[in-house]
């Protein structure tokens, strides 16, 4: 122990630092034991309260208020003073008037001359604020001139006491050739600075707790003398006036400061006060242009941001113009509001003046109100759409037609679309244009289809609160959803039920409800006359797009039911119509036949009419399919009603069947009415010219007949079930019960005519057989021998050659039914003379035997189950007449002979 | 206590004689590398013959102390710096004051192997030095510490002598724990600063020479040392047998 020398200290950590640095001291000789240590002088200032020797060769101290560098100096009882090899460098954080410090400061340097010159001077700033970024790399690079600085930042500064501090400049002028990983780790020293700044006052205490404690001491101190001390009264004084002076001299170090401080603020105030009265005094002007200009987002933009400053302005100036700018945004609001109440406005517009509205917080429901005015404005057009359709009609009708003005001019170019040919012809309308009733359709329609999906959209965007501003969802919103839902439901149902009882009171005025008032009556309209069947098509198209596109809509409530059912109740009514017109036009066809016969191979002759006849039901089924039938989507099947089902096949069959009247009337009627003696005779002599007779509309009773006879057949083999497959191809059912009864009236007339025609034809042929048999007093019992078949038979075949040849012209295909028929006839009346004759001489019975044979051999052909009788007649005949017969035969026999 | 106070001893003996000549020659040596790679172990290790388990990071501590550096007594002034990055913005003051400098990494972290060449060039443009043509060399020693980790090793002897030769610097391992090398280190690098100090335009020539002559030296000086650090050792193991297990 006695060896040991003098403290040498040769190492110190950190080497510098503020004081109250805690700072380990290693060397030699430090004392070999705490009590040896007897001092510890760290840049001249004792440190041996706060050091604590750890080792011979180790102490860790604290650093007191040495300033500068200066040398650790350890002092041991053992070995005296030492010395030292390294040095602390302390400094000061140099604290501004208004940091925190636990120690005092000797401000005699900073402060006592600007005292004594009474001269301001820059605020003081701490070390760490000298150089914010710990980085003192001034390279030896040539810094930037502050002209040069000025130039590329004219409105910046580079002290960071100014307001208008650049950062860029600073670092410019400090650091600009500092690397990007040095100023990285500087930007990270300043935030531990200013974390450290921010720890607080107990991280501040903690850290000086020497300081603090020793502070603490010495008031102890200083409070023990002062008891201590007896003093007097002007001690006192003097120190109060050295208190006052040392008031007034802080007074006036910092009243300056703080005037300039104050001043500045007042400063900026009236500029930021300035910069909002500017804003407000043009506020008017710039609202009245931007309204005028349509820029109706900037005008609320602006009063929005005049509200929020000014609406609860004390300043009188500010709220005249405020009251100024408040009128005019009422007026504002007025104006959007009539703009949005005019009518017919386009969505889109509706929904930004709605969203205008309320973002300017309008009094009321805009959206709403706007939503029951379209509603009215749309019934209004509806009615007065009907007023003056009405009107117009009711003009028109004086000059004497119903269902058009004729306007010839304009004929051509107003052709109505897609109607059928034939139903225009019969009834010539096409000379007129659409009648007022359809254009009305059309009218109403159109009204409600570009009408109604406006409104129900902004309802939806209303409802779904899309017009609703954002800032003001909420209670508001809330209370919208509820209460007025179903109120805008009922609007919606109303204004298509006022639609639909239109169009029912112009088309379908059966279907109105009956109970109606007569006030509702002239409400919806009365229109006299019935609408002509060809227009209804047309107007179903018309409803039927209307139904289709609102049926898009997705309406609520009943809505698509009254509108379904009305589109329904057209279609059924245009079905019927159109069935029924087309049935009377088959009645009237019978006007159109020309008579003249085209034959084919497979149908024979035929007229056209059965060929107009189809063209009429096939137009009419294509026609209704078009329109009526087929469904759109979400239609109901028409055929769906069991109702509907039983007229629709009703009416088919009497559709069908409506030819057979008009062929009857055809083959019969015309005769009556001519009156002309149409005798067997005249039809053989006009035979040759009667299928060139074309033009004559009185043809013959029996051509009329056979040619009515093939058209019926026609009608019925070929004609009907092609119809029928095509109405079953179309849906309507039930067809092959029409298709029965069809047949079985085509069947009844089928016979009625050949009937008809038989008679007509063999009648001349039968009567005539006798009366020629015994022409030139011909008499059996007498007969000569006979040289050959006389002249009445080959008259009676000739006969029926014209027969056969007649309706072989006309159709190939009867020739054996009619031949049949004629032949039996005429056998059977050859029979019935032979039978009656009594007694025959053997010449006689030779005659009747070849003349029986003669017809025979031509009729073989047709030879009918009842022609037997002709036959078991003959068969007696030759058992009767065996002998001569046996005679004969050898005779006959010979002569074969001889000839062969 | 009986170590220190041996030691003390045996060195205050140098320490009087030191003193009486008051040597003019002060070699400034900064420690470099980053964080936690025993800077400031390998200073005090060769400072005070202690070795430090509790790790503190360093902000700046300074060292000096007399050696005798072949036969001649000169004083060492060691600057430990701070490797944190927090500190990288005021190195560029304490380099500016160095002279020769230790540029430490672990073997053990290979991060800190490749901080190295950032330090190297942050010096030599403190310096005002261009890195390809090292005219005006720097006293620069590249110190693997952690040498008795050698199970964790991270970075091969290969690669650190290989960016030696690279840079035209020596590589030296150590061992803060063991002691081993750690003087050779430090004289290794004041016997550089001391040629360089000699010769301070050296040109091409003196390129080459210091190193050389380093090592001529360095096998003079070399038996001494170990000598010293087989003494030093054994003393400790008397103490405590742990510490090179």
């Amino acid at each position: 122990m006695s060896r040991s020398g003098p403290p040498l200290v040769t190492g110190v950590a950190p080497k510098e630092g503020p004081p109250g640095t805690r700072i380990t001291i290693r060397g030699e000789n430090l004392g070999y034991d705490p009590k040896d240590l007897i001092g510890v002088k760290i840049c001249g200032v004792d440190c041996l309260l706060a050091a604590d020797w750890k080792s011979p060769s180790k102490i860790i101290a604290r650093s007191g208020p040495g300033k500068g560098k200066g040398d650790i100096i350890v002092i041991t009882k053992s070995g005296g003073q030492g010395t030292c090899t390294v040095g602390f460098k302390g400094y000061y954080v140099q604290i501004g008037p208004l940091q925190e410090s636990a120690i005092w400061i000797d401000e005699s340097q900073s402060v006592s001359s600007n005292l004594r010159h009474g001269r301001p001077s820059s605020p003081l700033f701490s070390k760490d604020d000298e150089d914010p970024l710990g980085i003192s790399d001034e390279g030896n690079q040539a810094k930037f001139s502050e002209e040069d600085l000025l130039e590329l930042f004219p409105e910046a500064s580079g002290n960071m006491s100014i307001e208008n501090f650049s950062s860029s400049w600073y670092l410019l002028e400090n650091h600009h050739s500092t690397s990007f990983d040095d100023l990285r780790a500087g930007l990270a020293h300043m935030k531990r600075k200013a974390k450290h700044r921010s720890e607080g006052p107990i991280a501040f205490v903690k850290t000086n707790l020497s300081s603090t404690l020793d502070c603490l001491d010495s008031l102890q101190n200083m409070y023990s003398k002062f008891c201590t001390d007896d003093i007097r009264g002007e001690f006192i004084n003097s120190y109060a006036v050295l208190l006052m002076q040392a008031k007034s001299c802080a007074d006036g170090l910092f009243q300056e400061v703080l005037g300039r401080k104050d001043k500045a603020d007042s400063t900026r105030n009236a500029l930021s006060v300035l910069q909002r009265f500017k804003f407000l005094f043009y506020l008017p002007l710039n609202l009245q242009r931007n309204i005028q200009k349509g820029d109706y987002n900037m005008v609320i933009n602006d009063y929005i941001r005049a509200r929020s400053l000014f609406a609860d302005t004390q300043v009188q100036v500010f709220r005249k113009v405020y009251k100024e700018v408040e009128n005019q945004i009422n007026e504002f609001r007025d104006m959007l509001k009539q703009k949005l109440m005019e009518l017919p406005n386009s969505l889109e517009n509706q929904k930004k003046l709605i969203k205008y509205l309320i973002s300017l917080e309008c009094s009321g429901d805009p959206a709403w109100e706007c939503l029951v005015n379209q509603q009215k404005w749309l019934t209004t057009i509806l009615l007065r759409c009907k007023e003056q359709h009405l009107q117009e009609e009711k003009e028109s009708q004086p000059n004497g037609d119903v269902f058009g003005t004729p306007q010839k001019t304009s004929n051509l170019s107003r052709a109505k679309p897609g109607d059928s040919n034939s139903l225009k012809l019969e009834h010539g309308s096409s000379k007129f244009t659409n009648p007022q009733r359809i254009m009305y359709i059309e009218e109403l329609c159109e009204i409600l289809t570009y009408n109604l999906p406006d409104l129900w959209k902004l309802g939806q965007a209303y409802f779904s609160g899309a017009l609703i501003v954002k800032e003001q969802t909420g209670e508001k919103a809330f209370k919208i959803d509820v209460s007025k839902h179903s109120q805008f439901k009922q609007m919606i149902t109303d204004t298509i039920s006022l639609f639909s009882n239109l169009v029912r009171a112009a088309f379908l005025p059966q279907t109105l409800p009956e109970k109606l008032s007569a006030e509702d009556k002239t409400k919806y309209g009365q229109w006299n006359q019935v609408i002509p069947g060809d227009w209804l098509p047309s107007c179903v198209r018309h409803i039927r797009n209307c139904v289709w596109s609102l049926s898009l809509l997705d309406l609520p409530g009943e809505s698509p039911t009254v509108i379904n059912d009305l589109a329904f109740d057209m279609r059924t009514n245009c079905m019927f119509t159109l069935l029924k017109q087309a049935i009377s036009d088959i009645q009237q066809l019978h006007i159109k036949e020309t008579w003249i016969v085209e034959t084919d191979d497979e149908s024979g002759g035929t007229t056209q009419l059965p060929a107009l006849f189809e063209n009429i039901v096939n137009e009419t089924i294509q026609h209704l399919h078009e329109v009526v039938v087929q469904n759109k989507q979400g239609e109901p099947e028409i055929f769906g009603q069991r109702t509907v089902q039983k007229d629709s096949t009703q009416l088919c069959s009497e559709l069908l069947q409506a030819f057979v009247p008009c062929l009857d009337c055809l083959a019969f009627t015309p005769v009556m009415a001519g009156g002309s003696s149409n005798t067997a005779d005249d039809s053989k002599k006009r035979f040759s010219t009667s299928s060139m007779d074309f033009e004559e509309h009185s043809l013959q009773f029996d051509k009329r007949l056979i040619i009515m006879l093939s058209n019926c057949s026609h009608t019925m083999e070929r004609i009907i079930p092609r119809l029928v497959e095509n109405l079953n191809k179309h849906g309507y059912v039930e067809m092959n019960k029409a298709l029965q009864t069809t047949r079985e009236r085509y069947e009844e007339l089928d016979s009625k005519l050949f009937e008809a025609y038989i008679e007509e034809k063999s009648n001349p042929i039968v009567g005539a057989i006798e009366q020629n048999m015994y022409r030139g007093r011909f008499d059996w019992k007498t007969c000569r021998k006979p040289v050959g078949v006389r002249n009445y038979l080959k008259d009676v075949i000739m006969k029926m050659i014209e027969v056969h040849a007649e309706v072989f012209a006309v159709s190939p295909s009867f020739v054996t039914r009619v031949t049949q028929k004629v032949v039996e006839s005429v056998s059977e009346e050859i029979t019935r003379v032979i039978e009656c004759v009594t007694e025959f001489n053997e010449h006689g019975k030779l005659q009747a035997r070849v003349e029986l044979k003669a017809l025979q051999e031509t009729v073989k052909l047709y030879i009918t189950p009842h022609a037997k009788l002709l036959e078991d007649l003959l068969n007696k005949y030759k058992s009767q007449m065996k002998f001569q017969m046996m005679c004969f035969y050898g005779d006959s026999l010979l002569r074969n002979s001889v000839s062969a | 206590m009986c170590s220190c106070i041996f030691l003390g001893n045996q060195k205050k003996d140098i320490m009087s004689k030191a003193k009486a000549q008051q040597p003019a020659v002060i070699h400034k040596v900064i420690m470099v590398g980053s964080g936690g790679v025993g800077k400031s172990a390998l200073t005090l290790q060769f400072m005070y013959d202690e070795f430090v388990e509790d790790y503190e990071p360093t902000k700046a501590d300074s060292y000096r102390k007399k050696v005798v550096l072949d036969g001649e007594e000169v004083q060492i002034d060691i600057l430990d710096t701070a490797g944190q990055e927090d500190y990288a913005a005021i190195r560029d003051n304490y380099f500016r004051s160095g002279e020769g400098f230790l540029c430490v990494f672990s073997i053990t972290e290979q991060e800190s192997f490749q901080a190295t060449a950032e330090f190297r060039e942050q010096i030599l443009r403190v310096k005002n030095v261009n890195s390809d043509k090292s005219d005006d060399s720097i006293p620069f020693l590249l110190v693997g510490n952690k040498a008795d980790l050698e199970d964790k090793r991270q970075v091969p002897v290969e690669e650190a002598q290989q960016r030696c030769q690279q840079w035209k610097v020596p590589y030296v391992e150590t061992s803060a724990k063991t002691r081993a090398n750690v003087d050779k280190a430090f004289y290794d690098l004041l016997r550089i600063m001391n040629k360089a100090k000699l010769n301070p335009r050296a040109g091409g020539k003196s390129n080459t020479l210091p190193y050389k002559k380093s090592a001529t030296l360095k096998s003079s000086n070399v038996p001494k040392l170990k000598a010293d650090a087989d003494e030093q050792k054994e003393i400790k193991n008397q103490q405590k047998c742990c510490i090179l297990q």
